[in-house]
């Protein structure tokens, strides 16, 4: 079996820039994530929802962090509320 | 309807053509330098339990008597190009994926041939008998490479867009563009086959692989995937030069590789126009082969300076060379450059960027510059706000 290599996706087709991508997020009780990736959260500098396209059949409702890690990055994760998982995606 | 041809362990047979009668022993591709991995097998090799991807010693404990043939890139490259030479010689416009998988239109070719199977019939014809070609069609690329995956050697088979969705649903999830940990993982799940992936729930498989595992899904459920993209047909243009021994010497090899150079830049096919991608190939001892592509930051026709760009290449040659080949991969379009009296404001800039672009082009192939348009900057959901758009005009 010659299995589909990724590269036949054709080099002409326009991609979304900035999707988000799946992350590892351990978080508190009440929502706030202590681990990303694996790494402590030092401070949650920002919180913010997201909550549109409730009108088609795919709604977005998200739950957004911007948070600084103990190695000093600083990145945005989100807790997407339909899908129950944690994204990171730059805001 | 597009067409795909497959040639299973193409890479195998390639490196076994100057030793066919091997095809009919147990005998797999050695790893690479520092790797422990097989690489493809042969019939006979997978009938006795070696599979592509084994680590060497667990090979050699299933089949003690497998026979390791060296990886010869070079080769491949060759085969593969030959191949595909034929098949545009044949009028097919081709869109090669990797060596052994190839897609190309059936749209204009069929009256040409009459018919879709005696079309494919003679772009199996095209890529020759020993080779066993796999050839499928269907009004999908995902569809027609799995046909042609099915199909049995020499043999072409045609899915109509009714059947698809059934044909797909049984065969394994290989066939979908994933990474490897994503197959791994859905078979973690008990899920094996295109079908159980399709039945899914779209939301759930978005969460748990991503967008490359929502387009999968999305592929597995008959959504129309991407259309054939044909190459432009490259001119052969190379020199090759023999020598009588062995030559590890730099400053020979430099010699040699100035004389070629000074062939192929008389060669009249070349119209004045100026070398934009350029490959320098030996044959080394023992047989296995090596190449280093370049890409010229500017089209140049000088000799000083595309020996100063490739002889810095032969300094990596892993042993000593036999054969010497030069080839030029792609040219430019202009046969020189007009010089202004006053440049327009600007106007050198521009040039230069549209430069850089086409070398980006040639050195990375179609889809390697892109555009980045902004389709909703005020919209809150970040991914809505921009598209990348390749841009291969």
């Amino acid at each position: 079996m010659v299995a589909h290599t990724r590269s036949t996706r054709s080099s002409r087709t326009a991609r979304r820039l900035n999707a988000p991508r799946p992350a590892l997020v351990e978080s508190h009780a009440g929502g706030l994530p202590r681990r990303v990736n694996r790494q402590d959260v030092s401070t949650v500098c920002e919180e913010w929802r997201v909550v549109d396209r409730w009108w088609t059949e795919e709604p977005i409702a998200r739950r957004y962090f911007e948070v600084v890690l103990e190695t000093g990055e600083n990145t945005v994760v989100f807790h997407d509320d339909d899908a129950g998982a944690w994204f990171t995606q730059r805001a | 309807m597009i067409a795909a041809i497959v040639i299973q362990a193409f890479d195998l047979r390639a490196a076994l053509r100057p030793r066919p009668r091997l095809q009919a022993k147990p005998a797999a591709l050695a790893p690479l330098a520092g790797e422990t991995l097989i690489g493809s097998v042969t019939g006979p090799a997978a009938a006795l339990g070696v599979r592509p991807g084994m680590r060497l010693g667990e090979a050699l404990a299933t089949c003690p008597q497998l026979e390791l043939v060296e990886q010869d890139p070079a080769a491949v490259e060759q085969a593969w190009e030959e191949i595909l030479r034929r098949l545009e010689d044949a009028g097919f416009q081709v869109e090669p994926i990797e060596p052994g998988i190839v897609y190309f239109e059936t749209k204009g070719i069929e009256r040409l041939y009459g018919g879709l199977e005696p079309a494919l019939k003679r772009a199996l014809a095209a890529v020759g008998p020993t080779w066993d070609g796999r050839a499928g069609a269907a009004e999908r690329r995902l569809a027609a490479l799995a046909a042609a995956n099915v199909a049995r050697p020499g043999q072409a088979l045609i899915v109509s867009d009714d059947r698809t969705r059934s044909f797909l649903a049984p065969l394994p999830l290989q066939l979908l563009p994933l990474e490897r940990e994503r197959y791994e993982e859905l078979e973690e799940l008990g899920v094996r086959t295109i079908g159980q992936l399709a039945g899914l729930p779209g939301a759930a498989v978005a969460d748990r692989l991503g967008p490359d595992g929502r387009r999968a899904w999305s592929l597995a459920r008959g959504e129309r995937d991407s259309s054939v993209a044909p190459r432009r047909p490259v001119a052969a243009l190379h020199e090759t030069l023999e020598f009588p021994e062995a030559v590890g010497n730099g400053l020979t090899l430099r010699r040699g590789l100035a004389v070629l150079v000074d062939r192929l830049l008389a060669r009249p096919e070349r119209a004045g126009r100026p070398p934009r991608k350029v490959a320098v190939w030996a044959r080394l001892v023992g047989g296995a082969s090596w190449r280093r592509t370049v890409t010229l930051r500017e089209p140049t026709a000088d000799p000083a300076r595309l020996r100063a760009a490739l002889g810095a290449k032969l300094t990596e040659l892993p042993a000593p060379a036999l054969k010497l080949r030069l080839e030029v991969s792609s040219l430019a379009e202009h046969t020189g450059e007009q010089l202004e009296l006053v440049a327009a404001e600007g106007e050198v800039l521009q040039h230069r960027l549209r430069e850089g672009l086409r070398q980006v082009r040639a050195a990375v192939g179609a889809g390697g510059v892109s555009t980045v348009v902004e389709v909703a900057p005020w919209s809150r959901i970040p991914e809505a706000r921009a598209v990348l758009v390749p841009r291969d005009d």
